[in-house]
């Protein structure tokens, strides 16, 4: 692997950050980062993206929300659906 | 304090407590998955009160040889699913044109102050603007990217048990999680681009 490139470096950049890369890709993608301040860039985004959608994204269970699903669940194991145990 | 697995045993023995306590110990972070994969607090609630039901009815089915939990977010993630196929939706735009951008000799064509503008927006974005966007941004993502994606990088779960939960393999879960958080990074970035 002696030409990677951004494009090419950004296919291998889940499996890189998961640990699952071959040590000549590893060696490959990490001699790119040193030299590609826009790579680095990229990463660091790549990287915060989850972050950043998990906290906008973090919905509260309404409490009368929780209440009637445990009504639900407790009335369904009185009355099942006819045909079921 | 008892295992799930030891809890869903006992509730599908008729142990109404275990059951609760089941209920209790999912119930938040189901609610929250189903909000993440469908984008609506009414929907969500609708997944949520659908999962345990199913669950419920199903019980005596769990088989020990997976979490309880792996179990639990499946019927969750087909709830989800489902639940978006029956609901009329207007057709989503893309988020291919937020893929990055590469010159003829394959290097990025924007500077990494362009490219690294994303991990400011919580500054520069109000904070409802910003979980308006994040949940429009995900519910754009291809629909065999969304389950993958909110599962391992939203829910936290390992890519292993991911694969589990959605019969993937973990090298293709991780290729779609990887190809949706490059469209999602590009879809935050361009609400907040630096322009020249």
């Amino acid at each position: 692997m002696t030409d990677l490139v951004c494009a090419s470096g950004i296919d291998l950049l889940m499996d890189y950050l998961e640990g699952e890369l071959s040590a000549d890709q590893r060696t490959a993608i990490e001699a790119h980062l040193a030299g590609c301040p826009r790579c680095v860039a990229f990463v660091a985004s790549y990287r915060e993206t989850p972050a950043i959608l998990r906290r906008a994204t973090a919905a509260k269970l309404p409490a009368d929300l929780s209440r009637s699903l445990l009504a639900s669940v407790r009335a369904a194991r009185r009355d099942p659906p006819p045909g079921r145990s | 304090m008892n295992s799930d697995e030891i809890l869903a045993a006992r509730a599908a023995a008729g142990d109404e407590t275990a059951l609760e306590e089941l209920v209790r110990r999912f119930q938040d972070r189901v609610y929250r998955l189903a909000y993440r994969l469908t984008g609506d607090e009414e929907e969500a609630a609708d997944v949520l009160q659908e999962t345990f039901l199913a669950a419920c009815r199903h019980l005596s089915s769990f088989r020990r040889e997976s979490r309880f939990s792996t179990w639990l977010y499946r019927i969750a993630a087909n709830a989800a699913l489902m639940n978006r196929r029956t609901r009329t939706r207007r057709p989503t735009e893309s988020l291919e044109p937020y893929l990055p951008a590469f010159d003829e000799n394959g290097r990025h064509t924007a500077t990494p102050s362009e490219l690294q503008t994303v991990c400011r927006i919580e500054d520069l974005l109000d904070r409802k603007a910003l979980a308006a966007r994040a949940v429009e941004g995900i519910a754009r993502l291809p629909e065999s990217y969304r389950a993958p994606f909110v599962l391992r990088d939203l829910e936290e779960i390992p890519t292993a048990e991911v694969g589990e939960i959605l019969g993937l393999k973990p090298a293709t879960v991780r290729q779609r999680v990887h190809r949706a958080r490059i469209m999602l990074r590009g879809h935050l970035n361009a609400l907040v681009e630096v322009t020249p």
